[in-house]
């Protein structure tokens, strides 16, 4: 009954945040409406993040007490931080072909997220090849610890080489060299899809569950 | 620069299709489950003079 009210609030909060991204905020005077993929873009790697900080704490916590309802929760998260990342790189790329001229680049933002992207999937694809479920668990927390602490190295990617991928505008020291009206339906869009994602993951645990209940 | 529409549609349209599919894989393996878990419990006999 909760995850599914969550789900109600996560859909609602999604169809608010595009109508915002889409109609609401106003045109950015350089690149034109295209930077609207922005409100998709940027809340999807935040989302992506926090889902693999919970999966690296969580990661950790299971290695110290090896419970599988914290095993569940790093697997979960795995999963969801996997699928909005995957949907960062992609709309990323839609954005770089109308701005760079290229869908593509190995610029040092683009590939330190791609490795964060193929560690965690790694992580899930080793939970599927190994067949000792505590075996897979814990060779996945470790892998997902490992690509956790790669996420600094994205971060500071645009800060340490010189890169096609723009600086930070947000997570950065000082004032945040973004207007309000942009900034306003970014939050709206994180928010929205933070949502999301904690819908997904709490309906990921349960399916977990059931399976461990229909294995046993 | 030109406005670009049919990028940002694009964007959004993949972005739904990645949600919305895995929302649906979600939805077909917890019922799928469901039922598993459903068809064990009617298998099972209900007091132990039952079988």
């Amino acid at each position: 009954m909760l995850t599914q009210t969550l789900g109600w609030i996560a859909a609602v909060a999604v169809i608010a945040g595009v109508a915002v991204a889409l109609g609401v905020a106003p045109r950015e005077a350089t690149q034109g409406n295209v930077q609207r993929i922005m409100y998709l873009h940027v809340p999807s790697v935040w989302v992506a993040y926090l889902a693999f900080v919970v999966t690296a704490v969580a990661s950790a916590v299971y290695l110290r007490n090896r419970a599988a309802a914290t095993d569940r929760l790093a697997h979960a998260t795995t999963e969801v931080g996997v699928l909005f990342l995957g949907v960062n790189i992609a709309t990323g790329s839609i954005w770089g072909k109308p701005t760079w001229g290229t869908w593509w680049a190995w610029d040092a933002r683009l590939t330190s997220v791609s490795i964060v992207f193929i560690l965690f999937l790694g992580a899930l694809l080793l939970r599927r090849a190994t067949e000792d479920p505590e075996r897979a668990a814990r060779s996945a927390a470790v892998l997902a610890i490992f690509g956790a602490l790669n996420i600094y190295l994205v971060h500071q990617s645009v800060n340490w080489w010189r890169t096609l991928h723009q600086p930070p505008s947000l997570l950065k020291a000082g004032p945040a060299a973004m207007p309000g009206a942009i900034l306003a339906p970014l939050l709206i869009n994180f928010l929205a899809l933070g949502l999301l994602a904690a819908y997904f993951v709490t309906r990921r645990v349960r399916v977990l569950a059931a399976e461990a209940e229909a294995l046993a | 620069m030109a406005d670009n529409w049919g990028y940002v549609l694009a964007a959004y349209a993949l972005a739904a299709l990645a949600f919305g599919g895995y929302w649906r894989r979600l939805a077909r393996r917890e019922h799928e489950l469901r039922q598993i878990i459903a068809a064990r419990g009617a298998r099972r006999p209900q007091t132990p003079y039952a079988s």
